[in-house]
């Protein structure tokens, strides 16, 4: 490619253009580089990321890719954050929490962004700036916020988040609840019964508490083999409904007489209306059960921090502008992952970190003053009906008539086929898989 | 727009690719979505998935239309590939060339910024 062409000299150079010309080592040599690797220059941009979970964390880094030069910094509460994914392997002795206990230090090393740990209490949209717990206060160019779910336990009386963090746990967000739900599942008598209670639509993780269930049904199979399962859905279909059953068929007995799972459905009046915790009963619209173990998944809406700065409508989620992923409700303020308002895209981690790449690249096109580029998203979950069983969900998807929805014939779950290699490889693909993302998020 | 000649002058394969570039996402953007199962930049080397960082574009490409068009077996692959026209295979393909042949952690911020930079430059995408 003939390089040095004189029309060149007379267009605007961007440092991509530099980077292409020269390459990026003879750029960094300069020190045009070299000024994002120590300090910022004082004309930078700064992007402040609340949440430093799977939306924040990739997008940190993404929007290091997309552009060397900006301002970021992480603001989040915790020094280290424990993946909900796998957190269900946790319960059955698959996995321990330490495993899935991840920290942002490479993102903080690797990428030069600042990261704070500290609570984010307020925001002020118009003088572009957020506080925190510390009462120290950050001035943004661009707002990114990825604060994952809350729980509405308003829905079911008698349940409330101290009964979770204790006797209760709905182990939805990993960390001690699982560990707790572990210990019931392993105290629970011979014979006995245990409800999972599963959420209205839409929730984080959709095939979440089918997967839990499976675990459990699995480890009865094997410790407590006269016990029973019961799975309260206020809805009719949930997510690879039909791999999961047949799974359950094929290694739980479900449909026969002694069955390890059953599964209540929404006109079967499995949702759950009331936690008796005195007596472990569990009302439904369909009746009362009475179980040894409870685990009731509560109902979501967005994460509080996006409800106390005001991004939420009232379905309780973060409206955004599908292409870029900014809030419809404020200007430079962008929301990731479970809290915003996604379409056809389910509240995975894939998406999260999906949509925290299109929001780096958009990003950084507006700071460019560059118009947005064609939104491309993809989600792909596995889950496993058993240790060596698994089933899958992907797509791709592109953003038509303002939604979001897949792309080409693209969506689709696991195919049911007699081949025993199908399931037992999504299996292996999913271990591949938890390994793999993660590294993708945090270094 | 000098900079676009440049691209052009690239060759046929880069036009290609701009041709279509107002209704298609770049080619990073649409590798970048791959990360999660293949690695940061498709360089992920010890893993089932399969590195896809210094693969030549003509395999690539190969793989994923018959992924695509059913004759070559697949776990989710084929769901994947029914997401991408001709065009968008082909700018992932040429992303993920330039990419280089190595772990992702062992990789420098700056060298993931130089081989975009050179895949970008070369055609990979606009
Ligand atoms: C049992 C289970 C299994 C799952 N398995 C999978 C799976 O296999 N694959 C998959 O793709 N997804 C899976 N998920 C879903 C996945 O965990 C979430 O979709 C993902 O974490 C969403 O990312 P996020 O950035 O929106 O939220 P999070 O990852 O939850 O990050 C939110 C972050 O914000 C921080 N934060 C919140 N408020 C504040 C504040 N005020 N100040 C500072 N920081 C704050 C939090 O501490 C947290 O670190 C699973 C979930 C569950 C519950």
């Amino acid at each position: 490619m003939s390089q040095l062409e004189n029309k060149q000299f007379d267009s605007k150079i961007t440092r991509r253009d530099l980077i292409k010309l020269f390459g990026a080592t003879a750029v960094a040599g300069t020190g045009i580089f070299g000024a994002s690797q120590q300090a910022y220059a004082k004309s930078a941009a700064h992007v402040v990321v609340l949440g430093g979970g799977v939306g924040g964390a990739t997008l940190a880094k993404y929007l290091r890719f997309a552009d060397p030069d900006v301002k970021i910094t992480i603001i989040e509460q915790y020094p280290e954050y424990i993946t909900c994914l796998r957190s269900n392997d946790v319960i059955i002795g698959m996995h321990t929490l330490d495993e899935l206990t991840f920290n942002l230090d490479t993102i903080k090393n690797k990428y030069n962004v600042n990261v704070v740990i500290d609570t984010v209490i307020g925001a002020d949209f118009d003088k572009k700036t957020v506080r925190t717990a510390k009462g120290d206060t950050f001035s943004y160019d661009k707002l990114v916020v990825s604060p994952g779910i809350d729980f509405r336990f308003e829905d079911y009386e008698g349940y409330d988040a101290t009964l979770a963090e204790g006797a209760f746990p709905h182990a939805y967000k990993a960390g001690p609840q699982t560990l707790e739900l572990r210990r019931q599942l392993l105290a629970l008598p011979q014979g006995g019964t245990a409800i999972i209670a599963t959420p209205q639509n839409p929730f984080r993780c959709p095939p979440g508490p089918y997967e839990r269930a499976s675990f459990f049904a699995e480890y009865f199979k094997e410790h407590n083999p006269t016990a029973k399962l019961l799975v309260l859905d206020p809805k009719d279909r949930f997510t690879k409904d039909v791999p999961f059953k047949k799974a359950w068929e094929r290694l739980y007995g479900y449909k026969s007489d002694n069955s390890l799972i059953e599964w209540v459905s929404g006109s079967e009046g499995g949702r759950v209306l009331r936690l008796d915790a005195k007596n472990m009963t569990v009302e439904t619209e369909g009746g009362s059960y009475k179980a040894d173990l409870i685990n009731i998944i509560p109902n979501q809406r967005a994460g509080k921090l996006a409800q106390i700065i005001g991004l939420t409508d009232s379905s309780g989620w973060c409206p955004i502008q599908r292409d870029t992923m900014e809030s419809a409700l404020h200007k430079e303020v962008y929301v990731l992952g479970d809290s915003s308002i996604a379409d056809e895209m389910p509240k995975s981690g894939y998406s999260a970190n999906s949509q925290a790449k299109v929001c780096a690249q958009a990003i950084a096109d507006a700071l460019k003053g560059n118009a947005p580029g064609k939104a491309i998203y993809s989600n792909v979950c596995y889950s496993l009906a058993g240790q060596n069983y698994g089933v899958s969900i992907a797509a791709i998807y592109e953003v038509r008539d303002g939604r979001i929805v897949a792309k080409g014939k693209s969506a689709g779950v696991s195919p049911i086929t007699d081949k025993p290699a199908q399931p037992i490889l999504e299996a292996v693909y999913q271990k591949n898989w938890q390994r793999e993302f993660v590294k993708d998020v945090f270094s | 727009m000098k900079l676009r000649n440049l691209i052009l002058s690239a060759g046929f394969l880069a036009m290609a690719q701009n041709a279509s570039a107002e209704i298609m996402a770049s080619g990073s953007a649409m590798a970048w979505q791959c990360a999660p199962c293949h690695g940061t930049n498709g360089q992920e080397f010890v893993e089932a998935m399969p590195p896809l960082a210094g693969m030549p574009a003509k395999q690539f490409i190969d793989a994923m239309i018959a992924y695509r068009e059913g004759t070559r077996p697949a776990i989710i692959m084929d769901r994947v590939a029914r997401g991408f026209t001709d065009e968008e295979i082909k700018a992932m393909a040429y992303w993920f060339e330039k990419q280089p042949v190595k772990q992702w952690e062992n990789t420098s911020l700056n060298e993931a910024l130089e081989a975009d930079a050179t895949a970008r430059s070369t055609g990979g995408q606009q």
